[in-house]
């Protein structure tokens, strides 16, 4: 353990005498404060807020990033290279603590770095509404929807398969199948249309949804419910008028009496952007189970629909921004330290300049591993068996830093919860990581330390 | 009988990418060094010795063959806190300064905080790099590089000393302290294998040297038994008249053999110490200055290099005898008869650099004539009676010709102190 230790504190030395780590450093201690007061978004605080936030963690997370992978690659192969791993391995070390111990360093300086940027962020983003001296509407509104955590529920998703099986051996008989799409194509659009007949509500009529497992932390606090109408015909003045009822899901469905209150509002909202209403959240019944209903009202004169992606949410407090902005530092955390088992894996067997070159387009696969994932699958669909045997397993190993992207969170201030800090924990640094340095340490176990590869 | 390094057939062939040979390093190699032995390595550029030192070492794995060091495995941490190596280099970490380095190797090796920060400031004195200490080492020339590179390979107070070419890059003091260091470690009990081009190196500390050639050992053996002219003899004696060098010649024609009457010269490193010694006493002020004085404090460490050891030895007796009791009394009885003589002769070349006494040192080293020039008493042939009639004392070397040879340096001591 002692020498694990001393290793790593060499390795840190290294990056910071080198001043490897220096140009990053600086890069960020000038940038993080300048973007702070330059920032401007949309004009508005909240605006401004998360303009910030997303460009300050985003070049963090992309700075350190390539921080660790420089730092694993060259203090292991400039270690090998410059021959200094002769007197080092020939102590009392084994090799694999040796390893361990760059690991160690690496990550070590990555999470000191981290906290030292995270702080200065979260210090910047907290301390913003100070200096633009806010209005009260504004602090109320970055308080709301930007210094939270939020949860959201999407209305439960409805099984259509029967109706859409119905659907198609009706269009079957009649012979109105569209010839040049597939079984599978036709199942997919008839799911979509259904399940979208399911959000549309006619004039007059009322559309009753349930939401389940609502926990909000602060009976006093506000719920939201962020809304998107499209219809079918679109209002001369583009406006849908809506009533609004939230409540105990018994009350509202079947009349029961409850003890909660029941929020009951009507507004005009323009059609095809993105609404939320606040709701106080003592209208949620103990046992979790909320009724958000809509009322189309005749004198719309046409039929609203929620889009299935984006139309109806509910939005809760269920965490404080600072608890949201530590996981998500977590977040990027799992990242470095997987790059920097990367990097020490690069090392083990290749020489700098390739070792980097090897991280960066893992690094950047990664970063857009939704895109490539999905353009195999496209690709590899003809040819199923050979793909999801060879390629697909592959693939499978890269991490998704997209898929865990901490901005994506913090922006729309949504409740960035443990469960997904732990999955990224468990698929990032416990299986990939943990693969990654396996493979290493053997390599570098059986690698013959001295021999001059040409 | 145990050895401190023993090699099994051990061979190194190194493959190009495709796998096909290209280049036997280490031909079939049967080496057996004991304990308490300084072993020199020789041979020419590209003979294969830095090879086996890391055969040896586990930095590379032999092709064929197998080797044991110290009763282990040279990869195995229990075996290498018990060795220290220098590479052919320094190979240090630039951005380190000297303490920091040495703190560094101390720490891998797992030693408390105490006995490290001990150990170091005794070694940075032992080396002569106090002064620097708190220089990056990247900063430092070859010859300091070399010396806190031998400090390294001596933190962990090693059985075992493995030295690849520990005088490159040093000025000849520097070159001298070694070799003293070499002798006083051997002194203390140390194996040392020692690896090297410069032959009066490794004649002057090595009690037995192989030399290599293209992999293959080609001659091994006692230094003495390998370079005794045994069918010469020297004579050294202090002022003698010319009436005492023609009774000589008539004597040796009487004998019908030939020889050469010529002042013995000095050596070239003796000589240059000498002169840096004079230079130091004047205070002569150069822009060498700089490394005189080191000199001047590394000599200085060296007369307490005697204490400074003794302390690294005893801090870790308690924690290594368990390990090493059985081992030591298996080998102290066959060696030491044949240490004894050899200690007698290495205290008296090594009392050449106590700084206490800088004259004493000068004169001995003036008769320490040894094999000087070998050329000047080739075609001459002198027997053993002629000896005793010339010098009468020395009846009873007949008994010990074996130690002919330390008994000359000897009288040349006497004669001249």
């Amino acid at each position: 353990m002692r020498s694990i230790w001393a290793v790593a504190t060499n390795t840190i030395r290294q990056a910071l005498r080198l001043k490897i780590a220096a140009a990053f450093i600086i890069l960020l201690l000038i940038l993080l404060p300048v973007m702070g007061v330059s920032v401007t978004g949309d004009g508005t605080l909240k605006g401004r807020l998360q303009t910030f936030i997303s460009y300050g963690l985003s070049l963090t997370s992309i700075l350190l990033c390539l921080l660790t992978i420089v730092v694993s690659a060259y203090s292991l192969t400039s270690d090998i290279k410059q021959r200094q791993i002769y007197t080092v391995i020939t102590k009392p070390i084994r090799r694999f603590q040796f390893l361990l111990g760059k690991l160690l360093g690496v990550a070590l300086l990555d999470i000191a770095l981290l906290f030292l940027f995270s702080i200065i962020i979260y210090g910047i983003a907290v301390f913003m509404p100070r200096f633009y001296n806010a209005t009260v509407t504004e602090l109320t509104e970055v308080n709301n929807e930007f210094y939270t955590a939020r949860a959201d529920l999407a209305p439960p998703d409805i099984d259509v398969s029967k109706e859409v099986e119905e659907v198609y051996n009706k269009l079957k008989k009649a012979g109105q199948l569209p010839e040049t799409m597939s079984y599978n194509e036709i199942i997919k659009q008839l799911t979509s249309v259904t399940k979208l007949e399911r959000r549309a509500v006619a004039p007059g009529y009322i559309l009753p949804m349930l939401f389940t497992g609502i926990k909000p932390i602060d009976p006093n606090e506000s719920l939201f419910i962020r809304f998107k109408y499209d219809v079918a015909v679109t209002p001369t003045d583009s406006q849908i008028i809506g009533r609004w009822q939230v409540g105990d899901y018994r009350q509202i469905r079947y009349g029961e009496k409850s003890d909660t209150p029941i929020y009951d509002a009507t507004y005009k909202h323009s059609v095809r952007t993105i609404h939320e209403i606040e709701v106080p959240a003592s209208v949620v019944p103990a046992d979790g189970r909320l009724c958000v209903a809509f009322t189309n009202p005749p004198i719309n004169n046409t039929v609203v629909f929620f889009p299935i992606e984006d139309g109806l949410e509910v939005l809760y407090k269920a965490d404080t921004f600072t608890g949201n902005f530590v996981r998500a530092v977590l977040l990027i955390c799992f990242r470095l330290v997987f790059l920097a088992s990367l990097g020490i894996l690069a090392a083990s067997f290749l020489s700098f300049p390739v070792a980097i070159l090897f991280c960066l387009v893992i690094f950047f696969t990664a970063t857009f591993s939704n895109f490539v994932i999905e353009s195999f699958n496209f690709l590899g669909r003809n040819l199923s068996s050979v793909y999801s045997y060879t390629v697909k397993p592959v693939i499978q190993l890269l991490p998704q830093f997209d898929k865990f992207n901490p901005t994506k969170f913090l922006i729309p201030a949504r409740l960035l919860s443990w469960i997904l800090v732990a999955k990224a924990a468990a698929f990032m640094v416990c299986i990939k990581s943990l693969l990654l340095l396996l493979i290493a340490l053997l390599i570098f176990s059986f690698k013959e330390i001295a021999k001059i590869i040409v | 009988m145990d050895y401190a390094i023993e090699t099994f057939s051990l061979t190194k062939i190194f493959s190009d990418w495709w796998g096909r040979d290209k280049v036997i390093a280490v031909d079939d190699l049967n080496l057996q060094i004991r304990y308490n032995e300084v072993f020199g390595l020789l041979g020419p550029n590209g003979s294969g010795k830095t090879t086996t030192l890391k055969l040896l070492l586990g930095l590379l794995y032999p092709t064929k063959g197998r080797s044991v060091i110290l009763g282990g495995d040279g990869a195995d941490p229990k075996i290498n806190a018990r060795i220290g190596f220098l590479p052919e280099e320094s190979y240090l970490y630039r951005y380190l300064n000297a303490r920091e380095t040495l703190d560094f190797y101390g720490r891998i090796f797992g030693l408390p905080a105490k006995v490290r920060k001990m150990r170091i400031e005794s070694l940075l004195d032992m080396v002569g790099l106090k002064a620097v200490a708190n220089r990056p080492v990247g900063t430092f020339s070859k010859g300091m590089a070399r010396r806190i590179g031998l400090a390294q390979a001596l933190i962990n107070d090693p059985d075992l000393l493995i030295l690849d070419e520990p005088t490159t890059g040093l000025d000849p003091i520097g070159t001298r302290q070694i070799k003293d260091l070499i002798l006083k470690l051997a002194e203390r009990g140390k194996t040392i294998l020692l690896c090297s081009h410069l032959l009066a190196d490794v004649e002057d500390v090595c009690d037995r040297i192989a030399i290599l050639y293209g992999g293959r050992i080609q001659a091994e053996g006692k230094v003495k038994d390998l370079l005794l002219q045994t069918d010469k003899k020297q004579i050294i004696t202090s002022g003698l008249s010319d009436t005492a060098v023609n009774r000589i010649r008539q004597i040796l024609r009487d004998e019908h053999a030939q020889c050469e009457v010529t002042s013995p010269l000095d050596k070239l490193e003796t000589f240059f110490i000498k002169t840096v010694a004079t230079a130091q006493e004047q205070a002569q002020p150069t822009s060498g200055a700089v490394s005189t004085t080191q000199i001047g404090d590394f000599l200085a460490a060296a007369s307490s290099k005697d204490n400074i050891l003794d302390k690294l030895v005893s801090a870790t007796v308690s924690k290594e005898t368990p390990m090493e009791a059985p081992k030591t009394r298996q080998v102290i009885p066959t060696e030491v008869p044949e240490r004894e003589p050899d200690k007698d002769l290495l205290s008296k070349l090594t009392k050449t650099v106590e700084p206490a006494q800088p004259k004493p040192v000068i004169q001995n080293e003036k008769v320490k004539t040894e094999p000087v020039e070998p050329k000047t008493f080739e075609k001459e042939h002198v027997k053993k009676n002629i000896l005793d009639r010339l010098t009468g004392r020395f009846t009873e070397r007949d008994k010990h010709r074996e130690q002919a040879e330390e008994d000359k340096s000897q009288t040349g001591d006497a004669g001249d102190a």
